[in-house]
């Protein structure tokens, strides 16, 4: 049995999801028991369920033996465990952002996910109509990146509400190629996960051939700094953190299947982001 | 010269311009129209979201197939926020640069080799 003990968005918590995997990756037609006690940040159910499908992918069952009573209800709520057999539950709070598993050509669907989640909730915490755009256009960039790059079977996307402490976490997931081995075969190069990681932040540097790009998570980063957020990329072996303390840099000791991208944002937050002056308004071309 | 107005809206069919393959259909027609030397009016009345994903298909792909100055004098925009400028300027700059040196990529991952 796996057990997943406190899962937050720490390194270590990260380390957890990846033995899962790397412990069950190999196994066929058996039953994976998986439990899970103490705490579990409910938008890493889209890392989980990433996780889940590989294994599953082996026709292996996944049973969850243990899961700690508020955890249950959290991840019932935002629809995570419908995909395991157990009854939905309403919510009544409104803090989750659900659970949703999407193929990459179904981006239509991402839309009214969107808007039903994050655009039009009245129970969101109390945000400037900027910051909520930039907060979406930041989610979307993200969701647009693992469609474009990743050539993953399936997206899968997670958030939560923490009204209390004034934030949104969201993550988006692929089970695709990984920042190292897209970028190593583009360029014929070998750079390791991090280096990789390292490259792809930079403004302006894609893989994309022949059209220029790569601000997606350079946007994201400027935004984060502003907002006073935290950016999250575990790719491969690598892992990457970026908030006001700065930048970290490390390695798993195992790799995930694919990307997680994980966005905190800050809901009390009132900067301004227009940034641009008349003289560039009127100079677009 | 005689002007026409591309509605956004109306190429991608809802208010979310954010996939590159949207993006991509809008390109064609820009660049339809600069064939034709048009004026064009780009409009993004009732667009709510744009991705830099959708910018950069549907306008700093043009960088690579125009002169700057002709973009210049035949594409305009209407009805775009001061944000969604802030993101297409810099959609444009990002173009103008990785046009001008298509090896900067290859050179970029030396520096992060250190080589």
């Amino acid at each position: 049995m796996t057990m997943l003990y406190n899962i937050d968005t720490s390194f270590e918590s990260y380390e957890q999801l990846i033995r899962l995997f790397q412990e069950n990756k190999n196994r066929i037609f058996e039953t994976i028991h998986v439990s899970i006690q103490k705490w579990f940040s409910a938008n890493l159910c889209a890392a989980l369920g990433g996780i889940l499908d590989q294994l599953i992918n082996g026709l292996n069952e996944i049973r969850f033996d243990t899961i700690q009573q508020d955890i249950q209800r959290i991840i019932q709520k935002n629809d995570f465990l419908s995909y395991y057999g157990y009854q939905k539950i309403e919510d009544v709070n409104n803090t989750t952002i659900k659970y949703l598993k999407l193929k990459p050509s179904d981006g239509r669907f991402f839309h009214p996910y969107v808007v039903n989640e994050l655009l039009n909730r009245p129970e969101l915490p109390d945000m400037t109509s900027q910051l909520k755009k930039k907060i979406t256009e930041s989610i979307y960039e993200m969701f647009v990146n693992a469609q474009m790059h990743s050539e993953t079977k399936f997206i899968y996307t997670c958030g939560q509400f923490f009204p209390l402490k004034h934030k949104i976490e969201f993550t988006v997931v692929d089970i695709g190629i990984g920042f190292k081995n897209r970028i190593n075969r583009r360029f014929g190069r070998s750079l390791t996960s991090t280096q990789a990681i390292k490259w792809a932040v930079i403004d302006g540097n894609s893989t994309k051939e022949d059209i220029s790009g790569g601000i997606g998570l350079a946007i994201l980063k400027d935004f984060i700094h502003v907002n006073k957020g935290k950016i999250q990329i575990i790719s491969d072996d690598g892992f990457y953190q970026f908030d006001s303390t700065g930048e970290q840099y490390k390695l798993f000791s195992g790799f995930f299947p694919g990307t997680i991208i994980n966005m905190q944002f800050k809901t009390d937050d009132i900067a301004s982001y227009s940034l641009a002056n008349e003289e560039e308004m009127e100079n677009i071309f | 010269m005689e002007e026409i107005t591309i509605s956004a809206y109306n190429v991608v069919g809802n208010a979310f311009c954010v996939e590159a393959d949207d993006g991509q259909r809008l390109f064609d027609l820009i660049k339809k129209g600069l064939n034709e030397e048009k004026r064009i009016i780009l409009s993004f009345k009732n667009v709510e979201m744009l991705t830099s994903a959708f910018l950069n298909t549907a306008i700093g792909q043009l960088y690579r197939d125009y002169e700057e100055e002709i973009i210049k004098q035949h594409l305009t925009t209407q009805y775009l926020s001061d944000d969604d400028k802030v993101l297409l300027k810099r959609v444009i700059s990002t173009a103008k640069i990785y046009y001008k040196n298509p090896e900067r990529m290859q050179e970029s991952i030396s520096e992060i080799l250190g080589e």
